[in-house]
């Protein structure tokens, strides 16, 4: 085994144990700060692991993931604040409204020419979701943001009004995205999602309909970011246009290819080196994000066979060599 | 009325003509290198930092235009050798690249320049009476420039040596390479002119509205929906375009709601694209699935 082959085993492993260490970390106490930084770093992941979901298993670039969690954020809080609705009910409302929107871009984004156009398009979306935030001063409060006051209601007689009780609101949503993903990448619609990354024309031959698998996964992944965005709002008590800017998606975009795009691990891994420890080190986010810059061109570079599935292709080299175990798509 | 409809038109046309110059950059590096620049709006923000620092040292407006083009065409050669060369034809690759780019150049760019926003004055002030419309002056000094340079482009892509290989290129790059195209060379060229023109997009604007490190989403958007409603890689696309978008904003925003300025352009793109997949002046039939 290479070593590079034993990084790519023990990189999902580290994964977990830090998803682990997540969760535990409001049984043992834990302090505010540290169950608030928590909140976010598992909000963080959740969006990145749906944005995995666009990026690494179907290939094609979503630049909108960031508009549709702050579209979440915004449609979350005016249904609660002017329409009167639960919080809990809030949620499917803004998913079902996030999945229409998805819908429409993608339809004719993705209809006959799919890879660029989905890029151009969304990028297009990002930026005049955040204008319209920004613009439409009655309903959003443009510019200035708008403050959010209320806190999810108790649900079975458990108080989520505290930062704990949002802490596992954040935790479930990210395991409800996990889930999510790993149920796709076992599923039939999953293993045909990768072919059609690895090859449109050789897919559209094995009789998979390309468009309609990348148009629901983009929805698919879509709705699970307004998801993730809903919470936003009562965690933070304040949501403002920046929320949906282009720069929020592509350091996302970058947390997912450092963490290995197109691996189920791969998106937690990269927020915890994203996030987590920077955070923890207390190191300015311009720097950060400076470095993030610098690492998706070296990692592009330096892997000239494309970004996606990178540690799957490191896995795969070493498998030739070791043809005893069945190749695993995207190690679990 | 009629003078109103004439005004807007007019005022559509002026902001149009500004979206094609990014527009122009972006869909002629596509169209020969195969590259989605996103990193193209950051080119026009530093090339409206260089022009407003320009101004603010006291050389002036046409010196700084030059000098923008100029150091822009240098640093998108730079980027050509460093990065873009080793993602040539790949859609995917190059793109991630230029959002590693957009990372680095625009969180620089907020260091150095500090995120406040910075205005410089235009070379003409005021505004002009033609035929009973207001015109402000620097905006029609903005559309002659843009059709100045859109112009001479256009006749460079038609009528040199060195433009006929740049189509021969956009058409065939392994058919241009038999004849004797210098490929690396045309690239080179290539992508130091889109650089070129996104820098002197940015001074533009930047006579225009304020200057910060964050300006650049605003016209690469613009830009990128150019380029999809013209058609990917077609330069009198993505101008025609431009214009046509000016036009949708202006009348729009006159007559509709000017709060929804910019969802104008977008609806415009995404009811395009439902009867023309390819984009107004694209290719036909060249769906890949």
């Amino acid at each position: 085994m290479s070593p590079a082959a034993v990084v790519v085993r023990i990189l999902p492993l580290l994964g977990w144990l830090l998803l682990a260490g997540l969760i535990f970390v409001p049984v043992y106490g834990g302090s505010r700060y540290l169950i608030y930084i928590g909140t976010l770093i598992a909000l963080q992941a959740a969006l990145a692991t749906s944005l995995n979901l666009i990026v690494g298993y179907a290939g094609q670039f979503a630049m909108s993931h960031a508009a549709f969690y702050g579209f979440g954020a915004y449609a979350s809080a005016i249904l609660v604040n002017s329409a009167g609705l639960s919080f809990w009910w809030s949620i499917p409302a803004a998913m079902l409204a996030a999945a229409a929107i998805a819908a429409i871009i993608g339809y004719p984004a993705l209809r006959y020419t799919g890879g660029v156009y989905l890029a151009l398009i969304t990028f297009a979306f990002g930026e005049l979701a955040r204008l319209t935030a920004a613009n439409w001063q009655d309903v959003t409060g443009g510019a200035m943001g708008m403050r959010v006051t209320y806190a999810p209601e108790s649900l079975f007689g458990f108080s989520f009004a505290n930062g704990r009780g949002m802490y596992w609101i954040a935790i479930g949503m990210l395991l409800i995205s996990l889930a999510v993903v790993f149920l796709v990448q076992r599923s039939r619609f999953g293993r045909a999602l990768i072919a059609v990354r690895e090859d449109e024309v050789l897919a559209s031959f094995l009789g998979i309909d390309v468009m309609r698998h990348k148009l629901v996964a983009y929805v698919i992944s879509s709705a699970l970011a307004a998801m993730v965005g809903t919470l936003y709002a009562p965690v933070m008590s304040f949501i403002s246009p920046d929320l949906l800017s282009v720069q929020q998606t592509i350091s996302l975009i970058g947390v997912v290819i450092l963490g290995g795009a197109g691996t189920l691990a791969g998106p937690v891994v990269g927020t915890f080196v994203f996030l987590g420890i920077p955070e923890f080190l207390r190191i300015e986010s311009l720097y950060r994000l400076i470095v993030l810059g610098v690492v998706i061109v070296l990692v592009v570079l330096l892997m000239p066979q494309g970004v996606v599935g990178l540690a799957n292709r490191v896995l795969k080299r070493w498998q030739r060599t070791a043809p005893a175990t069945p190749p695993t798509e995207a190690g679990a | 009325m009629l003078l109103d409809i004439a005004q807007t038109a007019v005022d559509g046309l002026m902001v149009g003509g500004l979206y094609a110059t990014v527009a122009v950059g972006v869909t002629l590096v596509f169209g020969i290198m195969g590259i989605l620049n996103f990193a193209h709006g950051q080119l026009v923000m530093l090339g409206a930092y260089v022009a407003f620092y320009s101004v603010t040292a006291g050389w002036g407006f046409w010196p700084g235009l030059a000098l923008a083009a100029l150091s822009m065409a240098l640093f998108g050669l730079i980027l050509e050798r460093l990065i873009f060369r080793h993602t040539l034809t790949d859609h995917m690759a190059g793109l991630t690249v230029s959002l590693g780019i957009i990372m680095v150049v625009e969180n620089l760019a907020s260091a150095v320049f500090t995120p406040d926003p910075r205005t410089f004055d235009p070379p003409l002030a005021g505004s002009v009476q033609v035929a009973g419309m207001t015109l402000s002056a620097q905006r029609l000094l903005v559309l002659a420039l843009v059709l100045l340079l859109v112009g001479t482009f256009y006749l460079f892509l038609q009528k040199t040596r060195f433009g006929k290989a740049i189509r021969a290129m956009g058409q065939n790059r392994t058919g241009a390479a038999l004849v004797g195209v210098q490929i690396t060379h045309v690239t080179a060229a290539v992508f130091a002119i889109g650089s070129a023109m996104a820098g002197a997009a940015g001074v533009l604007y930047g006579s225009l509205f304020a200057i910060t490190p964050y300006m650049a989403a605003g016209p690469l958007m613009k830009g990128l929906i150019l380029t999809v409603l013209g058609g990917l890689g077609s330069v009198p696309g993505a101008v025609a375009a431009g214009f046509l978008l000016g036009l949708a904003e202006s009348f729009g925003a006159r007559y509709l709601s000017a709060s929804f300025r910019d969802g104008y352009g977008f609806i415009l793109m995404i009811v395009t694209l439902m009867y023309f997949p390819t984009g107004l002046f694209g290719a036909r039939g060249k769906a890949r699935v």
